[in-house]
């Protein structure tokens, strides 16, 4: 118990030393940022309408007082540490004065579902048929899975998105391609609303599936084929265990284990958003957020969507490494 | 083996399941009753008070400053002689001899969408409201241009200015927006105006709002049941359209396939590909103009800035040989695939401009001659039309008019000849030589050229920089494309570009008065590069003529005579000095669907200007007709 508290503290130590160095260059990233915000606002406020050019600098002096933009970079980064640590990350200044919370908040809950649902769906169809690919090598069927799954997979996700919209919105137009729900339609937990979800997000969903298949399909499949080839396969075959016994329990089961942490390692980064796919398909989440944030030099923005990308994808790593213990016993300890 | 068939054969029945999954386009609100138009997605869609920057551009266009606002007065581009409207005021604005005063007359019985009748005091509050939130827009503007108000009665406001401004009203005159009137009664209870999302926003428009998505993608109007209380009910009669849903409808290619499943009505703008593909795919496509190039010409003028302020682009004769070396065809070919409407003039070739300066000014523009150095050249060609016509009328047959006089009106009155030979001998005049194929500056350096673009943003404008830096690299200039992408702007600003594909030139359209863009082009302005130069102005352009200009047009009544004298003047003194390469107005293309609208705007009846996003776009809305009897 002892090795395993102190194995415990120096991963946390480590899951801590991240978020501090990831958050720190997320910060001076996004300040070093040619993009400013005042001048992004003021573009805004005179690009079309009538412009008193006396007006400009006044508006100028207003907005950066308003934003609070003024201040050394060093207090800036303090009074942002300042906010992270109580879940403050300021204004939005593309939307102020609403929090960067408020509008995260808004955003987070379509990412998180759409991706984590995205993910499952590839993680377990392609170890699913990755794993029969493995053990079924000379199946022709599979054979042909695993040749569409691998000329899918080099295909850029933007592309792939693009082709669905065309399919499934022109050529056959029977799902919608553009948003997250219908129109003029209260949220809510309704079968009208839910129903709605899943059908806008299906297209953005299987844009993911079809993308991701590819690399579980691919390990999953190498590694059955490693382990089918081992001794104790050999002597269950040999003993007359049933097929089905055999692939499930001597073989899939043992080759999951890296999948296992590949899905969670993977799952961290859905906070992080699916910023091609949301861009495609007009979905409302983070990650389109994020692109917005990084074209008006909203920095408040922009680090409050990858501070919790950033402790999410730690904060799974570091799960992971006080989880593995437990699962293989060949790790050992201290 | 069993379990993959069967995973197979529920492949099948999934995807054939698929119809079954259909719902309705928008949910209670019946098809036939509503517009859609393309919008902006919103990061903050709570947020509906247009006099805070609080919304960022999204909140404000998405139906905020087209439906629910109102203001004195809009100049319609596209209104032709009705171009000037009166709105919430009575008549034009009422100046005293020497400009310092401005008298207002309101209309009476409009009344806010919560029953609370217009009144003086809401003008006179959201004045000073917005003169003591120096963060407010247009708070600037006030604070520099009001010394005081008076409010004689209900129905009057006097404008004591600080100082002459015979262009106060612009304030209050609608071209894309203006400083729109508060309602006093909400307003007047509210801590901190600059903090209030005005959620949900009272109404002095026809429309109010119905809903919106929190996600940003969608707000949708209703209209209101007291319409008639309204200056659009009141001038343009009953609206057909109940509901005006403004939706952020995805990437461009997302965007032409909405409209051909009929999901989308007005489309913003596209790509030209993105407009003929509808044009020639779908049967209910409509658009400014019936046949090639569909398109509207927006009062925006994108051309080729130079920065003055940096050698050799302060030599007039370089900016010069720099457009004689351009084949303006290829450029129109290259950025609109030929539907471009060309402008030798540094004024968009759109709205009451043509009849105004184009035409009047083609005999000057003829018998214009420059000096080369070693002889005069003549180097206007007023027939570039009808090239340019005989360049698409393979592709696009007969659609292409045929008529000299049309053509002009659609492809532009002219442009300058491609003329290598004089924009050699202008380089040579400014101390430039040739080594082999290259260009050497005075001191003996390669002439090199940065040619900023903003890039995917506007990709007609970045698609019209490479191929005039590709006419200047063939010439033997060292010519790159810079793409700035969101710092465009910044760097435009404080003067870090050499030449940019952009527009420092937007004109009211329906009026010619240039003051709209010409007051900022004066030197009192001009800031040092590295400081941030006031919009407009970009190129640091300095000229005592300018000035002159432009001082005797600020003692000018709006509507006087020599407005458009002076604007003669200015577009004379711009061709000589060439301090930016006008190249064509910002062609927008935005097409409609007439399965369930008709009547939309369109060159043979010009009502109103077609970008939804542009508050002039009430027009429009209150004029459609139902296609299907069921919505009137």
């Amino acid at each position: 118990m002892h090795g395993f508290l102190i194995y415990v503290l120096k991963r946390l130590g480590q899951f801590l030393f991240v978020v501090f160095t990831g958050v720190t260059l997320a910060f001076l990233i996004a300040h070093f940022s040619p993009v400013d915000p005042i001048e992004q606002t003021v573009s805004l406020l005179t690009s079309f309408g009538n412009t008193d050019p006396r007006s400009v600098e006044l508006l100028r002096e207003s907005l950066r007082e308003l934003y609070g933009t003024d201040g050394s970079l060093l207090e800036q980064y303090f009074t942002f540490w300042g906010r992270v640590l109580t879940g403050d990350f300021g204004p939005s200044l593309s939307a102020f004065p609403t929090p960067v919370s408020t509008v995260i908040g808004r955003a987070l809950p379509w990412t998180v579902g759409l991706l984590t649902l995205a993910t499952l769906l590839a993680w377990t169809i392609g170890n699913l048929f990755g794993a029969l690919a493995g053990y079924f090598r000379n199946n022709r069927f599979l054979k042909g899975v695993g040749v569409l799954v691998m000329s899918m997979q080099p295909i850029p996700t933007y592309i792939v998105g693009l082709t669905l919209i065309i399919v499934f919105g022109y050529l056959w137009p029977v799902l919608p391609i553009s948003g997250g729900a219908q129109l003029n339609l209260e949220p809510g937990f309704t079968w009208a609303y839910i129903s709605s979800v899943l059908v806008h997000g299906t297209l953005p969903a299987l844009t993911l599936v079809c993308v991701g298949l590819g690399g579980w399909f691919i390990s999953m499949r190498s590694l059955v084929s490693n382990i089918v080839t081992e001794d104790h396969v050999v002597y269950a075959e040999l003993a007359g265990v049933r097929g089905r016994t055999i692939f499930s329990q001597y073989v899939a089961r043992n080759a999951m284990l890296p999948q296992v942490t590949g899905l969670a390692l993977t799952l961290g980064h859905v906070f992080g958003g699916a910023v091609i796919v949301e861009f495609v398909f007009n979905y409302p989440g983070v990650g389109k957020l994020l692109i917005a944030g990084i074209y008006a030099g909203d920095y408040s923005l922009v680090l409050g969507v990858t501070t919790i990308a950033i402790i999410a994808v730690a904060a799974a790593m570091f799960l992971i490494d006080i989880l593995y213990p437990l699962i293989d016993p060949r790790v050992k300890l201290g | 083996m069993k379990f993959l068939r069967t995973i197979a054969v529920a492949a099948v029945a999934s995807l054939l399941a698929l119809p079954a999954l259909a719902q309705d386009f928008i949910a209670g609100i019946p098809r036939n009753e509503a517009l859609i138009i393309q919008g902006t997605p919103a990061q903050n869609a709570d947020w509906f008070n247009v006099w805070a920057p609080g919304g960022g551009g999204a909140a404000n266009v998405n139906g905020l400053q087209q439906l629910s606002t109102d203001t004195f007065w809009f100049i319609n581009p596209e209104g032709g002689p009705k171009a000037w409207q009166n709105a919430l005021a009575t008549e034009p604005p009422i100046y005293n001899d020497d400009f310092t005063q401005m008298t207002v007359k309101l209309r009476e019985g409009v009344y806010w969408s919560d029953g609370v009748e217009f009144t003086a005091d809401d003008v006179v509050y959201t004045v000073q409201t917005l003169m003591d939130h120096p963060g407010m827009n247009w708070a600037a503007a006030f604070g520099v241009n009001v010394a005081s108000m008076e409010q004689p009665d209900r129905n009057t406001v006097i404008f004591n200015l600080k100082a002459p401004n015979a262009r106060f009203h612009a304030l209050f005159t609608v071209r894309w927006n203006a400083a729109w009137i508060m309602p006093k009664h909400v307003f007047e209870k509210v801590d901190d105006p600059l903090a209030y999302n005005n959620n949900p926003p009272i109404s002095l428009g026809a429309y109010v709002l119905h809903s919106y998505d929190k996600g940003g993608n969608w707000t949708i109007w209703k209209l209101r049941d007291d319409w008639q209380r309204t200056t659009i009910g009141m001038d343009w009669g009953q609206p057909q359209v109940k509901y005006v849903v403004y939706r952020a409808a995805g990437n461009p290619e997302a965007r032409v396939i909405e409209q051909r499943n009929h999901n989308l009505d007005v489309i913003n703008d596209i790509a030209p590909e993105g407009m003929f593909s509808i044009m020639k795919d779908n049967p209910t496509g409509a658009a400014w103009l019936s046949g090639f190039p569909y398109a509207h010409p927006d009062p925006t003028l994108p051309s080729v800035l130079f920065n003055t302020k940096k050698a050799p682009f302060d030599n007039k004769d370089v900016r010069w040989a720099l457009a004689l070396l351009i084949d303006i065809r290829a450029v129109a070919l290259g950025s609109y695939r030929g539907a471009a409407n060309l402008s030798a003039l540094a004024t968009p070739p759109t709205g009451s401009a043509p009849d105004d300066y184009f035409v009047p000014m083609q005999d000057w523009l003829t018998n214009f001659e420059l000096d080369t150095g070693t002889r005069k050249i003549k180097p206007y060609d007023p027939n570039i039309s009808e090239e340019l016509a005989k360049m698409v009328r393979p592709q696009w047959g007969d659609q292409i008019p045929t008529d000299p006089e049309q053509l002009k009106r659609v492809f532009g009155f002219g442009w300058w000849k491609q003329d290598v030979q004089a924009a050699t001998e202008l380089l040579q005049k400014a101390g430039f030589t040739k080594q082999g194929n290259r260009w050497m500056k005075p001191d003996g350096t390669p002439f090199t050229i940065r040619v900023q673009v903003e890039g995917d943003a506007i990709p007609t404008l970045a698609r019209a920089g490479t191929a005039i830096a590709q006419q200047w690299s063939q010439a033997g200039i060292d010519a790159k494309v810079d793409v700035a992408g969101p710092t465009n702007g910044q760097r435009l600003g404080s003067g870090d570009f050499e030449t940019a594909i952009f527009w420092t030139i937007e004109t009211w359209g329906g009026h010619p008065d240039l003051s709209f863009f010409l007051d900022s082009y004066h030197s009192e302005f001009i800031k040092p590069v590295g400081e941030l130069q006031p919009p407009r102005n970009l190129q640091r352009w300095e000229d005592p003529r300018l000035d002159e200009i432009i001082e005797r047009n600020r003692k000018v009544a709006f509507d006087s005579d020599e407005v458009k004298a002076l604007g003669q003047d200015f577009l004379k003194l711009a061709v000589e000095e060439m301090p930016m390469i006008p190249l064509m107005a910002y062609n927008k293309f935005a097409p409609f669907d007439t399965t369930y609208w008709t009547n939309y705007p369109s060159i043979d009846n010009p009502y109103s200007a077609s970008g939804p996003n542009w508050s002039n776009i009430r027009y429009m809305v209150v004029s459609l007709k139902a296609a299907t009897p069921a919505a009137q």
